[in-house]
């Protein structure tokens, strides 16, 4: 098992590189100079821009510059916004653990739903809990996270007034103030991906419980408890872990936009505005978090399927 | 022509005829949106904002007065090009890198690869803001954006698909031959790459569009006031959300049916593929349960005597299998796949159940305790005493209580038939305490012990072994002792040897003779290995096509076969006749269940069949004592058999000692 953590752990070093290399130089590509940005725009005196130019090493090759940068990145610095002048990592400090907070209860969600459901409907198929599941699944999978957003505020906080259709409570300052307004977004990314888990999940034990290790279980005289749960359950799980583990970048993806939705002061509000306002070290800054974050949960993922599957933990 | 039918039966199903019918008409808004919408999308009209549904404006207008329909169709526009754009271009660089790092193989492939799992780590949205932050929020360049995020995931399955056809010998012929590796990957590679391809291009055209509708809703589409159906939800959210919620509905319902209608088609294909049936048809009829096969047995009369196989003296067997019936849902219709089977097991006693394949001795040792899944299975007469008490009559808890307790089970294949996921001893604890109170580690100690009992070396080390971990005979093994785990009367053996290879073959024909003698086990031994039976049981019942059509001791039946069926099995076993012996094998093959022929079920293959075979359907007859026979002529023919001292000797064989 330690051995199948360190050789995930290893496998991620070469993709990260690429992944910085490729943010790094894409981002670069961009047309306009950052350092007349930052020394005040069209004011800006030659002297000025030249000063800025030489601090952003701007006049080096771009080898060099992805040298300053990623060397920058590793100690934590990911430079400076060129439209507010603040340190990126700060932003990037304060903001994430709104994008933290809502990917986890999204998450939490999504399996509250997803594994209930796909157990309802993978015991019972053709019934009629499944075919409501069906049917939920089937939308999950083609509603758009922005729609569905919109509709929960339309119900939930103009017509209801349940829930505030904005804004945000730091889970430090008041945690139920956190929850009130932290669930109409978790609610809708975990709608969806529940979705998603509830169709592997029901796909998988309806594969499951055909197996002869199933009759096995009953045949030793099983109770629906110990068969169901014991046996189907475990193993009926794993692809439904390795989905989950997919639907972790679908998850963040939602983040930006429902946190755009709902005024969320997280990553996803800071990158769209360092896209609109051209600001390449937000951008490259939030991607490369993006990018550590999802491959940190497919780790855990990871590691998760290994406890579960003993062949791989063996391996 | 299993294909056509295949693709008639795509094409018929209704969700998959208004998904299409959606699409076409989504497209021939995108082509021909200037002739159909019946206003400019951008033309304003302050005097009408927000208007409702009316026969001018058939969704309404919105906060500026603009015509919604008229805004939907032209969003069409974007919205499909995008998304089709988004999908071939993904698919154009994913066959390039797939390809070409599948076919090179090397420092190339680990390159390419490399590069795409790069493009996997990224949360696909984020992937694609990041690009559209650095080329633009045209038509175009989203499409490049979105590309980016679905070609990898292709790239890996086209390179996984190519490494697959590369290895078939096709290829390497093509190679030897000359034809240059271009020419090959084109005309060979392609097609079949392709054809897996079809239903993730399918899915990936949903993905696409709501991906597309994110970004413009997010403002990252083409710029205002062009129509595309995202900004379009945008707007309506913006200014009408307080005052007029429902503007939201129209263009979100649309992107919602869209990309529907995509994952219909794909998920209908993926059927069409896989050529896996609709189940929900299959199961029409039998109420689905679980652990318990279904029965629907007319009201049963009590039992007669002077059955076929009743010993006649009022004795009663442990188990007595009367009549039994088993019909299965199929896509056909029901069929009967098991018809009026009847036999004995009593304490003590191997009975052997034996025939090819196919022929119903598998399902009928299943049915016993009720393990066939319902749906499709179905037990529909007859009736099953263990100990006097009808196993048929009795519900899921009653019929637990006796699995694994009374009655227990070993099957074909033990890799298969032992949880992958749960140690040996967590398995064998697990069987011991559903029927007996008992601590944890008493469990493990009494575990322990049959696996000692089954000859396993180092018991207590092999507990905490998973059964991939174990050899094949050794996990046979640990089925017998998990098996035997609650000293049970009767142990229903399921070709427990065929994966096994001789040797261990033999000792587990040992073994189960051993327990029978030590713990006056009875056993019924399902298996089409004659010469086993021969050494193993007391009894043997012949079944073809889903009828008893012998039943004699085993000696008698080896010695005189009364059913042309049984002494074609004789001839045609492996290891009866002496070295050297020709083996004579059975012509034609055991036909499927619902296509019984009339007559004598065995007739199209019988080297004795007679007109009058092909007639009525032959009984069961009693042929002498405690002996049936299912055959017209069993007066008049004498059978070959295997000699007594043949007999004697390939006993010696089956268990593999000179």
């Amino acid at each position: 098992m330690g051995r199948l953590v360190l050789r995930r752990l290893l496998s991620i070093i070469p993709v990260l590189l690429i992944v910085s290399f490729a943010i790094f130089f894409l981002l670069a590509l961009v047309p306009g100079d950052p350092a007349v940005t930052l020394a005040g725009g069209v004011t800006a005196t030659p002297a000025e821009i030249a000063r800025v130019r030489a601090e952003l090493h701007l006049n080096e090759p771009l080898l060099v510059q992805y040298w300053h940068w990623l060397t920058g990145a590793v100690r934590g610095n990911l430079g400076t916004s060129l439209s507010s002048g603040q340190s990126v990592s700060q932003q990037i400090a304060t903001r994430f653990p709104v994008t933290f907070g809502l990917v986890v209860a999204s998450a939490i969600v999504s399996l509250f739903v997803g594994i209930p459901l796909g157990i309802v409907s993978g015991v019972r198929p053709g019934g009629s809990v499944d075919g409501g599941a069906r049917t939920f699944s089937t939308l999950g999978l083609a509603v758009p996270s922005f729609w569905l957003a919109i509709i929960l505020v339309a119900i939930f906080a103009v017509h209801w007034k349940i829930f505030p259709p904005t804004g945000y409570t730091s889970i430090t300052s008041s945690f139920t103030g956190w929850l009130t307004d932290i669930t109409l977004p978790a609610v809708t990314l975990g709608l969806l991906v529940g979705a998603t888990l509830a169709r592997q999940l029901r796909a998988s034990l309806i594969d499951v419980l055909d197996t002869p290790y199933v009759r096995t279980a009953w045949a030793k005289g099983g109770t629906r408890r110990t068969v169901l749960f014991g046996h189907a359950l475990k193993n009926a799980s794993m692809p439904v872990v390795t989905i989950f583990g997919i639907q972790i970048g679908y998850l963040l993806g939602g983040a930006v936009i429902v946190e755009q939705i709902f005024a969320l002061p997280g990553l996803g509000p800071y990158m769209l505005s360092g896209i609109t306002d051209h600001d390449l070290p937000v951008v490259q800054g939030v991607a490369i978090v993006f990018v550590l974050f999802q491959m940190t949960m497919s780790l855990l993922v990871d590691i998760s399927y290994g406890y579960l599957n003993p062949k791989v933990r063996v391996a | 022509m299993a294909e056509h039918r295949r693709l008639r039966r795509f094409l018929l199903n209704t969700g998959v005829l208004l998904s299409i019918a959606w699409l076409l008409l989504m497209i021939v808004f995108a082509f021909f949106a200037s002739f159909i919408a019946p206003y400019d999308p951008n033309a304003q009209n302050l005097a009408q904002p927000s208007a409702g549904i009316s026969a001018s404006h058939w969704l309404g207008t919105d906060d500026l007065g603009r015509d919604v329909l008229s805004r939907l169709i032209y969003g069409a526009q974007s919205s499909m090009q995008v998304t089709f754009e988004t999908v071939g271009l993904a698919l154009v660089l994913a066959l390039i890198i797939g390809l070409v790092a599948g076919f090179r193989g090397g420092r190339i492939d680990y390159l390419l690869m490399r590069g795409a799992d790069a493009g996997l780590a990224f949360p696909p949205l984020v992937l694609a803001l990041a690009v559209v932050a650095v080329v633009g929020t045209s038509v175009n360049d989203v499409a490049l954006a979105l590309a980016l995020v679905f070609a990898p995931g292709f790239a890996r399955f086209i390179r996984g698909q190519t490494l697959a056809v590369k290895e078939e010998s096709f290829v390497e012929a093509s190679t030897s031959i000359g034809s240059s590796p271009l020419r090959i990957v084109i005309v060979r590679i392609l097609p079949n790459v392709m054809t897996g391809l079809v239903v993730g291009i399918a899915i990936a055209l949903g993905s696409a569009l709501l991906a597309e509708s994110g970004l413009a809703f997010l403002g990252l589409g083409p710029p205002p006031p062009a129509a595309s159906w995202g900004a379009m939800v945008q707007e309506a959210y913006d200014t009408s959300l307080f005052t007029h919620p429902w503007a939201i509905v129209p263009a979100g319902l649309t992107i919602v049916l869209t990309v529907l209608a995509f994952n219909t088609i794909g998920d209908s294909l993926r059927d069409t593929i896989s050529g896996s049936t609709i189940r929900s048809r299959r199961q029409r009829g039998v109420k689905r349960q679980r652990g318990i096969t279904a029965v629907a047995r007319p009201a049963q009369p009590a039992p007669a005597d002077g059955d076929a196989v009743s010993q006649g003296d009022g004795h009663r067997a442990l188990l007595e299998v009367r009549d039994l019936c088993i019909e299965f849902e199929t896509d056909a219709g029901r069929v009967r796949v098991v018809d009026d089977v009847s036999f004995d097991v009593e304490a003590g006693k191997i009975v052997g159940l034996v025939g090819e394949s196919g022929c119903g001795k598998t399902v009928s040792s299943l049915a016993v305790l009720r393990l066939l899944p319902s749906p499709p299975a179905q037990i529909v007469g007859g009736s099953i005493r263990f100990d006097g008490r009808d196993l048929l009559d009795m519900d899921f808890d009653e019929l637990r209580k006796i699995r694994g307790q009374d009655i227990a089970m070993v099957f074909q294949d033990p890799l298969a038939s032992l949880d992958p996921s749960f140690t040996v001893g967590y398995q064998l604890v697990e069987a011991i305490r559903l029927h007996e109170k008992l601590s944890r580690s008493a469990a493990r100690d009494r575990a322990a012990r049959l696996l000692e009992s089954v000859h396993i070396p180092d018991p207590r080390q092999r507990l905490s072994a998973y059964p991939h971990q174990l050899s094949g005979g050794m996990r046979q093994r640990v089925m017998i002792a998990m098996a035997l785990s609650c000293y049970p009367r009767l142990l229903i053996a399921d070709e427990p040897t065929t994966a096994l290879d001789v040797t261990v073959q033999a000792q587990i024909v040992q073994l189960l003779n051993e327990l029978r003698e030590s713990h006056d086990l009875a056993v019924l031994f399902v298996t089409h290995d004659l010469a086993l039976i021969s050494e193993l049981s007391d009894e043997v019942t012949v079944m073809y096509a889903g009828q008893v059509v012998e039943h004699a001791a085993t000696a008698d039946l080896f010695a005189r076969p009364l059913q042309p069926y049984t002494a074609a099995l004789l001839a045609a076993s492996p290891g009866i006749h002496g070295p050297g012996d020709r083996q004579a094998l059975i012509a034609g093959q055991v036909p499927q269940a619902g296509q019984f022929p009339s007559g004598c079920r065995f007739h199209p293959r019988c080297a004795y069949a007679e007109e009058a075979c092909r007639g009525e359907p032959i009984l069961l007859t009693t042929a002498g004592p405690d002996r049936q026979s299912r055959c017209r002529r069993v007066d008049e023919l004498s059978l070959p058999g295997v000699g007594s001292d043949v007999a004697a000797r390939l006993g010696a064989d089956a268990v593999g000692t000179p």
